[in-house]
């Protein structure tokens, strides 16, 4: 309650001091901590079904926009929205299937641009971007990683990498992609491809376990791959590289977690879903789990299909998929566990909500 | 969805998903002709009598002469019109046509081809838009089941029955042959020509042979919503290639003892234009089909009343899928898929006294299904089905129930398969005449019924073992026909109404995962169906060679998610479900000319379990128009005539991002010698 009296309290002397942007108040606004304005979640929607949307969740009104890129920009986003990051003022929306980035102002929305990923008639089928340098690097099934300039949104360079790239992440002046090769059944690419951001070029493949495709690095010199396996023989797990040597350190299958969604790392702690429905929290310095469930309260979600951490807050974010048919819900807790109903959550978001992303005042 | 589904998907749907259009076809005699026949046949009545109406399950059938009116090209757009009937068209002349018959989905309707099923194990489906009309005589839907005792054990084992009946010879010493030639061109490229040929060889034996070709490029420009174009997009990708042949010997020493035998072969090759996808128009997937059978029924009335009834039947359905860019190994898909089966019914009735009487029906199937797709089970399924009949008519009152001894058992090569199943599904119906004069009859069943996964839900990719249960149906009916044969401004009026409940349970949903090793199918749902369906059909005498003929058909349904109370879309309409339906037929025929109008109006609905604005697909009022023309030359009898699909050229999609042609013409041209 008290922090929500706080945050409701922060929210509207920012409201207040963005009414009435009087100069003598500018102040304020620079003495405060960033503060959210509210929460988009990209709702990957039905395959096939062009229904994938930007949900947007305002802190202060407490209301949520079903798909405020329709709502804003009077198109929609296509087929399978399946990432979405912020950049500067920018945000980057990845859509898979469309074979687009969507790039649109991350206040309002706007649509800036919308790049084409294609090779000739060809979808690249793009699937995550991350950012370094004034450059977005942007994976593709193809087997490629686009490089685009964040001023002038267009494509530089393509890097052939590994087997149907996913999530990539940048750590120690180079960009590590995942190479999952999960789109042939039963052979999976195995392998991390490290990439030079100075050259930019792939210097090396480290192998991990079968099936890369979620990643994040934290600030102890440590890239955490998590595998998805090959389904049978085997089994999933996390892989740590050393971003140093680009060793691997260790592979674990006993901490694994759900297929395709994000591990996020802030400060000495890393979250995941796992695949029987949990948060876990991962002391990345003394590498041993904290928590096996971040969750306190009892809250049920049914298919936990997403995670974020607002390191503002300490909240952590889960998107539920529920059926994978219909509307999923966004749940928050706060720092200790807890879901945050006073501040309206859980919130009815769309189908196969798969990204969270916090946008700033 | 993320990753792995991908292959699942794209294989699953576009593999099975999307099939052909044929043919489109024409009646042999525009209605002109026909009626005139008709009424010569009946010299001793001054109107025309009512067609008999099936009075113990609600029952609808067109015969060859109606297919123009309802500006049908195959079994899909013929029946269409159909009240209780949902058909789910993906659009174009490529597209994928299945049934769902009050709301139950594609996969409880049983379709008959000459009384024996066209069997789909592999995806529990059957595509209606590759059976071209022209070698068809008549198609009847029965809800519930047919009322006949003496047919396969299959056909007990439906929810409903989609009966297709073929064409069959019709000869006389005098006329020895007859050749039936005909051509249709229009939209989409369509080039259709067929040929039937029918040989008399002696008193017993006479033959009749089929062939029809179909192609078109399937272009036809659409309206894409959402995407921000102003312009009209072309539908790419869709042009089909098919032919469909059928030989048939027929046998007949008595109308009591009588033997036939089905040689028929479908070959398809077509580009699926798949899913329109926002801000990426291209598609390259192919598919192939190679569908042969062979079928021979055998069907014997002795003096005793002994009936016996024989079918038997060997198939073979090869499909390829092939999408040539695809972004695994190899860089392309190329899955070949052969499901074979083996058939066999016996069936006997007897006439127990002259109100009562009985029927057994026993069916043996076992199918094989082969794929070269990862991990595969490599299933054989066998099944036997057993079924008591009884029939019994007292004063008011028809009585009639069966019982159904149902044995599945399956077997596989790889992985693990269920426990054999046994289940025992009873059927109860009667009727109720209140008045003896009048042709009014009060009528109710009540069927239990169940389809069991298919071969897909239990194996398509299935990593993790799959353990799925039957899906089953209770259907409660309670309805009237009446008919009253008139003699002034009307022939007759015929009039139909029922209302229905169908609580369905263990329903079947794909329920896709993030994780393929969890991707699966469970029986999950429960749906309850409530509706309403109305028939009327009436038709004026002939007057100074003009006559006018009607026909509507009303569908209400409401069928909602019983699944899950604390879901969002509990006790939402479920996908793809209009709640309101109304098809209208009217045609008017003044001596060789015929003209109809047809109508179908759909209220709005849904593409997903959550009723909100977000995922609604518009209603839609679709006008179609047709004229035929007959007329002899040379003493050789020719039809013409001109259709006109989607007049009003409206947008609208049945299926969501698969949407539907804009006005669209067809020529047909026929000669008989």
């Amino acid at each position: 309650m008290k922090q929500f009296q706080l945050k409701t309290l922060l929210a509207t002397v920012t409201i207040i001091s963005i009414l009435f942007s009087c100069k003598k108040d500018k102040n304020v606004l620079v003495d405060q901590p960033v503060a959210t304005a509210g929460v988009y979640v990209l709702n990957q929607g039905n395959f096939g079904a062009n229904n994938s949307s930007l949900s947007f969740f305002d802190y202060t009104a407490k209301t949520t926009t079903s798909d405020r890129f329709n709502a804003v920009n009077g198109t929609k986003l296509g087929d399978t929205g399946n990432d979405a990051k912020i950049y500067g003022s920018k945000m980057y929306i990845v859509v898979n299937v469309s074979s687009t980035v969507e790039v649109v102002n991350a206040k309002t929305t706007k649509s800036i641009q919308q790049v084409k990923m294609f090779n000739g008639t060809v979808g690249r089928q793009p699937r995550y971007v991350v950012f370094n340098k004034n450059k977005a690097f942007i994976s593709s099934y193809d087997g490629t990683v686009a490089i685009m300039d964040t001023t002038t949104l267009a494509i530089e360079k393509y890097i052939t990498v590994g087997r149907n790239p996913e999530q990539m992440v940048v750590s120690n002046g180079k960009l590590y992609v995942a190479n999952s090769g999960g789109l042939s059944f039963g052979n999976p690419d195995k392998t991390v491809s490290v990439i030079d951001l100075n050259t930019l070029i792939e210097t090396k493949k480290i192998t991990v376990i079968a099936n890369p495709v979620s990643m994040a690095a934290d600030s102890y010199g440590n890239v955490y791959v998590l595998s998805a396996g090959d389904y049978s023989s085997i089994l999933p797990g996390m892989t740590i590289i050393d971003n140093a040597t680009d060793a691997v350190k260790t592979t674990s299958t006993t901490l694994s977690g759900a297929y395709g969604t994000s591990i996020v790392v802030s400060g000495d702690f890393a979250y995941f879903l796992t695949s029987d429905n949990k948060v876990v929290v991962y002391n990345v310095k003394t590498q041993t789990v904290a928590k096996t469930n971040f969750i306190t309260d009892g809250t049920a979600i049914k298919t936990p299909y997403s995670i974020a951490f607002d390191s503002t807050t300490g909240e952590v974010f889960v998107a539920d998929a529920k059926d994978y048919a219909s509307n999923g819900q966004l749940f928050a807790f706060d720092k200790n566990g807890v879901l945050e109903k006073a501040k309206g959550y859980p919130v009815t978001v769309g189908i196969n909500p798969g990204t969270i992303v916090f946008v700033n005042k | 969805m993320k990753q792995i589904c991908l292959p699942g998907l794209y294989n699953s749907i576009p593999a099975k998903k999307w099939l052909v259009i044929l043919t489109c076809f024409i009646a042999t005699n525009t209605f002109a002709q026909s009626d005139t026949t008709k009424k010569l046949k009946q010299v001793m009545v001054t109107g025309n009598l009512a067609p008999k109406v099936e009075t113990l399950t609600p029952t609808q059938q067109l015969s060859r002469t109606d297919f123009t009116r309802y500006n049908a090209f195959n079994v899909a757009d013929a029946i269409r019109n159909f009240s209780g009937v949902n058909i789910k068209d993906y659009g174009g002349i490529g597209g994928l046509k299945t049934i769902s018959v009050r709301s139950l989905g594609a996969n409880h309707t049983a379709v008959l081809f000459d009384g024996v099923q066209l069997n789909d194990a592999q995806n529990g489906q059957i595509d209606l838009s590759k059976f071209n009309l022209s070698n068809v005589q008549e198609i009847a839907l029965f809800i519930g089941q047919p009322e006949n005792l003496l047919q396969p054990a299959r056909s007990f084992a439906s929810a409903s029955v989609l009966s297709i009946k073929t064409v069959k010879p019709v000869l006389t010493q005098s006329k020895l042959y007859q050749v039936q030639a005909g051509i249709k061109s229009g939209s989409f490229g369509l080039a259709n020509t067929y040929l039937q040929w029918q040989q008399r060889i002696n008193k017993q034996w006479a033959i009749i042979a089929n062939a029809n070709y179909v192609y078109a490029n399937g272009r036809y420009k659409y309206k894409v919503d959402g995407d921000g174009s102003d312009t009209l997009a072309v539908r790419r990708n869709g042009e089909v290639k098919s032919i469909q042949t059928d030989a048939a010997l027929y046998w007949t020493k008595s109308d009591s003892n009588k033997f036939n035998i089905h040689l028929n072969y479908y070959g398809a090759n077509r580009g699926l234009p798949g899913a329109v996808i926002f801000y990426n128009p291209y598609s390259s997937q192919r598919l192939e089909n190679n569908d042969f059978f062979v079928q021979a029924t055998y069907e014997r009335t002795w003096n005793s009343s002994l009936q016996l009834l024989l079918n038997s039947k060997l198939s073979q359905v090869k499909t390829r899928y092939l999408d040539p860019i695809f972004f695994n190994q190899q860089g392309f898909l190329d899955q070949h898929y052969i499901q074979k089966e083996e058939y066999q019914s016996v069936a006997l009735a007897y006439q127990l006294t002259s109100n009562w009487k009985i029927s057994y029906s026993t069916d043996a199937s076992l199918i094989k299904m082969d794929a070269d797709i990862y991990n595969y089970a490599y299933p054989s399924r066998f099944t036997l089905l057993n079924v008591l009949a009884t029939n019994y008519r007292k004063g008011k009152w028809q009585l009639q129930g069966n019982l159904l001894y149902t044995y599945l058992k399956e077997t596989v090569e790889r992985g693990s398969t269920d426990q054999p199943r046994s289940v025992l599904s009873p059927t109860l119906m009667a009727t109720f005449k209140p008045l003896p004069d009048s042709n009014f009859e009060v009528r109710g069943f009540y069927k239990s019924i169940f389809r069991p996964a298919t071969l897909d839900e239990l194996y398509f990719y299935a990593i993790v073992p799959r353990a799925i249960k039957p899906e089953f149906v209770k259907q409660y009916n309670m309805g009237f026909t009446w008919t009253k044969n008139l003699n002034n401004l009307l022939d007759y009026i015929t009039l139909t109404t029922d209302a229905y409940y169908n609580d369905v349970t263990n329903k079947i949903l794909a329920v896709p995962n993030q994780n393929p090793a969890i991707f699966s199918f469970s029986n999950i749902g429960k749906v309850a169906v409530k509706g309403i369906d109305i028939g009327l059909k009436t038709q004026t005498p002939l007057h100074n060679n003009w006559r006018g003929l009607l026909s509507a058909n009303f569908t209400y349904q409401q069928a909602t998610d019983k699944s899950d109370p604390t879901s969002s879309s509990y006790n939402n309409q479920i996908p793809y479900t209009p709640k309101n339906t109304l098809a209208l037929n009217a045609g008017v025929n003044y001596r060789r000319v015929g003209v109809c109008y047809n109508q179908i109006l759909s209220t709005g609905r849904y593409y997903t379990g959550n009723n909100t604005p977000d995922y609604f697909v518009p209603g839609y009022a679709i006008s179609d128009v047709s004229a035929a023309y007959k007329f002899v030359t040379g003493k050789l009898p020719v039809s013409a005539s001109v259709e006109v699909n989607n007049l009003f050229n409206e947008n609208y999609a049945i299926i969501r991002s698969f949407p539907m042609p804009g006005r669209s013409y067809r020529l047909s041209f026929q000669i008989t010698i």
